[in-house]
């Protein structure tokens, strides 16, 4: 019998390898235009017409509502493309890509919600379409070229592989009605844990959310000019963050279900505060206590809040598949996005942090920003930009949630 | 028996087919297992990834944490849902209503049981609400940890309540049949019911049991969302950690990933072997005997 | 008269943890806020229903695909066990346990290593991304479970009927849809319910090979799960399983009339 499944084995692995030597599928095909070299006018005339199809987190029905509806509409109206969004994982559109890539294919991928370590993987392996900001009109209208969030993500440098689609900041948020003073810093958590015993925790790495709790938590603790330019070498880093780990573990006790275990995504924390089992939530979403308050899932009493040192800040980016069969659309509907009429559209439905320089907008526009509803319960915009922390390098990320998996967890 | 024929062919032709698709996707993860992921610059082949992951405490540790779900739901359910079984035919409800509502679990996706395993079992679930308010407990705190918990209950249970049902379907029609006719004739016979039941319904109806079991062993084995969602941080189950690894931006990390998988093919594949020859001696003691 | 006591309580036992979870869906899909330690909601909301009926997933395209392609999956996967039970019952040959393992094969896969690898190879035949690539994908899942709810029955049965149709001068065609074929009907229920199952809750392998192109109602029901909003997760849940469910009673009414109709 062991013959029998080695011979199936054998026969498996010459099927797959016959398959690769094949593997040339269709190249992009009827490609008139010379993209990267052509006018904008050019570019959108390609485009009308066609179907550009948007991949990413498909979890938030408000932004697949503002996607299908605004967004939809404008580039409908203005240019006759159709926009199909698709839900899917970051980390599936990266496998799904490199498989394409493998056997050389043409792809239904046109652009992709993308940032942080996934660019930088994404971009390394070559699944990125690129440069192409430096065509698009509004990237230059409306967005501000220094901009440290515009010249790099998680420090990889973007070289006009993907333009900024909206900003995230990490904010923590409690109700007020139960928990009256909120923590100011790592040292006020650490009594407030105390005193709160079970009913703190924070999401287990790789989380997005929970990774960028940890990582604010070094950065106050161990400074972050030190990591610009770390090495991504285990020791080394586990060396810088050593006060940090020391925190952590004792800060374990006070912890739901003692530190020996964290819930799996920042989603499960959020229900769980909701339900009163937590007394303190985080999310990457700056104003997502309003639209929780709004929707009836926290009370009226809950509060956004920072620590005094400030929070992580990065910012989502729209990137471009390299095997899109649609490269002009999505450069098209990827200019839209950053139009000014879309971005303010996008601040008050969605209410996320715009990504156009308030400088660059002309006094109606800045007045239309102004006078958006943020809701209750949330931090001012200004407020928020002011305790903003740079990102940490992209490739020092997953070594940090090894750190914390191994010296942390149970401790 | 007929010997072999033109017939024959055509009736085999599509499952082969369909098996070359399967052996080709097989045989291209295996490959990725092996380093061979030519868009990631990896070449060559080599058995280096396995060794790297068995010399891994971590991969160890999950291996056993995932055996022992997989071991521990596919007995209980199998046992349960052969229960369960018997007694939908024992009441002649093997139609209507309440095979309806033996189908809604297993129609219910693995995400859902783990919803209402959440929405149930955890500490401020539904039963810990019902004993605050029967004054058993006063705070949450104090009511049972059954999810998160390092030994897993919290996804075997999901699984049991999936997978028991499952169990009870699959061997329903078989166990009709065998009692309607057979079980029916012992009892004529003068035999008890359950005598009748564990002497004949029961051993003959024994093919659609095991294959249920094995086939709720190796899913549980491999299975994902339950372990991730219901599960402990440490240790991880074997199908959470090679996600974790297959996830991870590293794309060169990829052959990692897959050597765990690879792992889990092959452990279900030596499952599947046992379950085989296991069965063939219990036939032929069982054909000896009656 | 112990012994009936016994089957009622299992019974009973089932009814209750089944029911109670499925009503705990219901009442879930109206509730914004249900805070520790109320025993009902504190908080209902309309918000739910309305997005699952006018929102831009857009649920009658979805019913309608997703149905469309279970029950495409249940017939030829039915179809196919057919013809596979019968070769193992009725010829001697070697190889069978080959073609045994083969049917089994699939059950043997991760489902995470069966997306992907699927995924690669159709891309070199060119069906990634398309319909026939994900109905091939669920097809694979569904075999085995066809398979062998097929191979049962069709050895219970055995081919006697049909055998004495031949006898009696019957072709083989209309031997095996008139003699056999009524007697199979039970094993040919059970494996399309289960087909139609199978199919209807894939969600990673129609993700993965249909490329986000073939959309079903799990494909949106999953991320919503994920993405812990539970109100929205347990509307499109009370969906999925109430449309598969109706799926099955109008499919057995049919049957039913028909049977009554023929005989």
């Amino acid at each position: 019998m062991k013959r029998l499944l080695t011979t199936l084995l054998a026969l498996a692995m010459a099927l797959s390898l016959a398959a690769c030597g094949g593997g040339n599928g269709g190249g992009p095909a009827g490609n008139s235009l010379d993209l990267s070299s052509a006018a904008w006018e050019d570019i959108v005339e390609e485009a009308r017409g066609t179907t550009v199809t948007f991949y990413g987190w498909g979890g938030d029905e408000n932004r697949n509502n503002w996607l299908n509806g605004d967004v939809a509409e404008y580039v409908k109206e203005r240019y006759d493309i159709t926009l199909d969004v698709v839900g899917m994982n970051i980390e599936d559109i990266l496998a799904k890509l490199s498989s394409e890539k493998e056997a050389a294919a043409q792809g239904s991928i046109d652009m992709i919600w993308i940032n942080g370590e996934n660019f930088y993987s994404a971009k390394e392996n070559g699944l990125l379409y690129g440069p192409f900001t430096h065509q698009l009109p509004n990237m230059d209208k409306y967005i501000d070229p220094e901009d440290p969030e515009t010249l790099a993500d998680f420090s990889m440098p973007i070289e006009g592989y993907e333009a900024p689609y909206a900003k995230a900041q990490m904010v923590l948020y409690l109700d007020t009605a139960v928990t009256p003073n909120a923590p100011a810093s790592a040292g006020e958590l650490m009594t407030f844990c105390q005193e709160n015993p079970g009913k703190v925790t924070y999401p287990a790495l790789p989380d997005f959310t929970g990774s960028a709790f940890i990582r604010n938590i070094v950065y106050e603790l161990c400074g972050w000019e030190q990591f610009q330019d770390m090495e991504a070498d285990y020791d080394t880093v586990k060396a810088a963050v050593q006060p940090a780990i020391d925190y952590l573990v004792e800060l374990n006790p006070y912890l739901w279900n003692q530190g020996s275990t964290f819930p799996e995504s920042s989603n499960t924390v959020d229900t769980m505060f909701a339900d009163g089992e937590l007394v303190m939530s985080m999310s990457y979403g700056p104003f997502s206590v309003s639209t929780g308050i709004d929707q009836g899932l926290y009370t009226e009493t809950t509060q956004t809040f920072v620590f005094d040192k400030g929070t992580i800040g990065n910012t989502n980016y729209m990137g471009i598949a390299f095997n899109s069969p649609n490269k002009a659309g999505a450069m098209v509907v990827i200019d839209a996005i950053l139009s000014a009429e879309l971005q303010l559209s996008q601040y008050a439905t969605l209410r996320e942090l715009p990504v156009v320089d308030f400088d660059r907008l002309s006094a109606g526009e800045q007045e239309a920003f102004g006078q958006v509803d943020l809701g209750q319960g949330v931090l001012t915009q200004e407020d928020l930009l002011r305790h903003r922390l740079p990102e940490m390098p992209a490739k020092l990320v997953p070594v940090i949630e090894e750190i914390w998996l191994n010296e942390v967890v149970g401790k | 028996m007929k010997k072999p024929d033109f017939t024959l062919i055509l009736l085999l032709l599509p499952l082969a087919l369909v098996t070359a698709l399967v052996l080709a996707a097989c045989g291209a993860v295996l490959l990725q297992s092996l380093g061979h992921v030519p868009a990631f610059g990896l070449a060559g082949l080599t058995l280096g990834y396995y060794r790297d992951v068995f010399h891994d405490p971590d991969f160890l540790g999950a291996l056993a944490v995932s055996l022992s779900i997989a071991l521990k739901s596919a007995i209980l359910a199998a046992a349960l849902g052969t229960a369960l079984c018997a007694a939908l035919v024992a009441r002649r409800k093997t139609g209507g209503p309440m095979v309806y509502l033996v189908r809604f679990p297993i129609l219910a996706p693995h995400a859902v049981a783990a919803l209402f395993a959440i929405l149930l079992l955890s500490q401020t679930g539904l039963l810990a609400r019902l004993a605050c308010a029967l004054g058993l407990i006063s705070d949450f705190p104090q009511f049972p940890q059954l999810l998160y918990t390092p030994g897993y209950e919290g996804a075997i249970l999901a699984y049991l309540w999936k997978e028991i049902p499952f169990v009870a379907y699959f061997s329903l029609a078989l166990m009709s049949s065998v009692s309607a006719t057979l079980g029916e004739a012992a009892q004529n016979l003068g035999a008890s019911p359950l005598r009748a039941f564990f002497t004949v319904t029961l051993p003959l109806s024994l093919p659609a049991i095991s294959k249920a079991f094995l086939i709720i062993f190796i899913f549980a084995f491999g299975g994902y969302e339950l372990p991730m969602l219901l599960g402990a941080t440490l240790p991880k189950a074997l199908p959470v950690q090679a996600h974790l690894t297959y996830m991870s931006p590293e794309l060169r990390d990829r052959p990692y990933a897959m050597a765990m998988y690879g792992t889990i093919l092959i452990l279900s594949a030596a499952m599947a072997r046992l379950y085989a020859l296991l069965t063939r001696r219990l036939m032929k003691k069982l054909g000896g005997t009656v | 008269m112990r012994r009936s006591i016994v089957p009622r309580l299992i019974l009973a036992l089932t009814a209750a943890c089944i029911v109670i979870p499925a009503a705990l869906l219901a009442v879930w899909s109206f509730t914004a806020r249900w805070p520790w330690p109320n025993l009902l909601p504190e908080r209902y909301t309309p918000r739910t229903v309305s997005e699952l009926l006018f929102g831009s997933a857009k649920l009658s395209r979805l019913l309608g695909s997703s149905i469309a392609l279970a029950a495409a999956v249940a017939v030829l996967g039915t179809a196919i066990a057919v013809l596979t039970a019968r070769a193992e019952a009725l010829y001697r040959f070697r190889g069978k346990e080959l073609i045994r393992l083969g049917s089994w094969l699939p059950l043997l896969i991760p489902g995470t290593v069966f997306a992907i690898g699927f995924h690669m190879v159709l891309l070199r035949l060119g069906l990634a991304d398309t319909v026939a690539g994900v109905l091939l994908v669920h097809l694979v899942a569904a075999l085995p479970y066809c398979i062998t709810i097929m191979a049962d029955v069709t050895r219970a049965v055995g081919f006697g009927l049909e055998e004495q149709a031949a006898v009696l001068g019957t072709g083989p065609f209309r031997a095996f849809f008139y003699a056999a074929l009524p007697s199979l009907l039970p094993g040919v229920l059970s494996s399309m319910s289960m087909a139609f199952t199978l199919s209807y809750s894939q969600y990673f392998t129609t993700l993965i090979v249909g490329g986000g192109r073939v959309k079903t109602l799990a494909l949106v029901l999953v991320p919503y799960i994920q993405g812990g909003d539970r109100a929205l997760a347990s509307v499109y849940a009370a969906a999925f399983t109430g449309s598969a469910l109706a799926v099955f009673g109008i499919f057995e009414w049919i049957i039913y009339k028909v049977q009554r109709g023929g005989t």
